[in-house]
């Protein structure tokens, strides 16, 4: 999955609201040494089990999931560091090895049957 | 395109409440429909109010709150000095921009850069201004194609509705000015099948001052075009903005490579990239210069 515009990315969230449901956007918060995406890169988790985006293949990408489905299900926003060490990196045939920390964000859409 | 638009003030602090969520999503939605710039500020590591949001729009009207109007206003100032960078985003420790807030030592926010995607115009729909218009889809970046011959400009030609067509029936001085509008996030190559239709379309470019913008063309006939336009009264600083000929020295041959040059200088001038190889550290200046 590939990097997605900004505007298609709002949207996406707007249409959400829209419906009620709740979103959870992660995004590259911080990077250290050699990570397979960069600041700022997002990916979206909607409850139908969608997402849109992405925030870096498959060194993080299994514990983002993890981490947003948890959220969806809480409700709570935190900050997640994600270590990539090269040896855990090499072993996945993955460029990347320094730390990243992504921020689980959860964007609600109470009050919205209004 | 204009920061001043819908300057909304925050309400009371409630960073949680979807009406709030809302209100946000769609204020960001407005910067990029409408060509702007702002900073999304998102307080992510913190005692209370973690997730809480403020929009700070380039000429500095803000939306939403941290709950702490000083916190608020810390945000906003530093907010403005992260769009003068060119980061994507970024995230600091509050004690780094506001080290007198003593209840928010060891928050940190996280800035990002909210933007649109850069709109690249191209005058031309011959081989070069194709090639240019499919390879800037590529990037995700939006796309203006126009050509005066209206069967160049066909969806059969383009079935991606990611470029918008414009057959340029009354002139292209009417149609490159509406595409180019504020030239503010805009890049415009001029690669039409003529000279003289390069200078209509870069007389109707220039007084946008769009972020780039370049003419195809050899050092020669682009020469004479610039100099029409400077006895035309465009200034020298105008027509210094000028890359002419478009486009960065690769070695370009086929239409497609020539696109890939010109968009390799547009990415590089929103970037701030040097264009010169990574590699080149490696290799003795000497040894590069010989």
């Amino acid at each position: 999955m590939s990097s997605i515009p900004q505007l298609e990315l709002y949207r996406l969230i707007g249409e959400a609201q829209g419906r009620g449901e709740r979103v959870v956007v992660a995004t590259v918060a911080h990077t250290r040494g050699s990570t397979p995406q960069r600041r700022g890169a997002k990916m979206l988790f909607f409850v139908s089990g969608a997402t849109a985006g992405t925030v870096g293949g498959g060194c993080v990408e299994a514990e983002v999931w993890a981490e947003a489905r948890e959220a969806l299900r809480t409700g709570s926003s935190a900050l997640h560091k994600f270590s990539l060490t090269a040896d855990e990196a090499s072993e996945e045939g993955m460029v990347c090895g320094g730390t990243m920390e992504i921020f689980i964000d959860v964007w609600d859409a109470k009050g919205s049957d209004g | 395109m204009n920061d001043a638009r819908d300057p909304r003030e925050a309400d009371d602090a409630r960073p949680h409440d979807g009406d709030d969520a809302r209100a946000l999503a769609e204020a960001i939605s407005q910067v990029l429909r409408g060509g702007s710039l702002a900073a999304l500020a998102t307080l992510v590591v913190a005692q209370r109010n973690v997730g809480a949001k403020a929009l700070v729009r380039a000429g500095g009207a803000s939306v939403g709150s941290f709950g702490d109007a000083a916190l608020d206003e810390a945000v906003a100032a530093r907010a403005i000095k992260f769009l003068s960078s060119r980061q994507e985003a970024a995230t600091h420790a509050v004690e780094e921009f506001a080290p007198t807030l003593e209840a928010w030592r060891g928050a940190r926010v996280m800035f990002e850069r909210v933007e649109p995607e850069p709109h690249v115009v191209v005058c031309g729909a011959g081989h070069v201004g194709a090639a240019l218009a499919r390879l800037a889809r590529a990037l995700s970046y939006r796309v203006t194609l126009i050509d005066d011959r209206a069967d160049f400009v066909t969806r059969a030609r383009f079935p991606d509705d990611g470029v918008a067509l414009v057959a340029a029936t009354e002139g292209w001085a009417k149609a490159v000015r509406e595409a180019v509008g504020t030239g503010r996030g805009v890049a415009v190559a001029v690669v039409t099948r003529g000279h003289n239709e390069d200078e209509e379309c870069l007389r109707a470019v220039v007084a946008a001052r769009p972020d780039y913008v370049g003419m195809i063309g050899s050092k020669r006939r682009t020469n004479i075009v610039l100099e029409r336009l400077r006895e035309a009264g465009v200034s020298e600083e105008t027509l210094r903005e000028v890359r002419a000929p478009v486009g960065l020295d690769i070695g370009a041959v086929s239409p497609e490579e020539v696109a890939l040059s010109i968009l390799a200088e547009i990415v590089a001038e929103r970037r701030g990239g040097t264009c010169a190889p990574l590699s080149a550290w490696r290799r003795p200046r000497t040894e590069n210069e010989r």
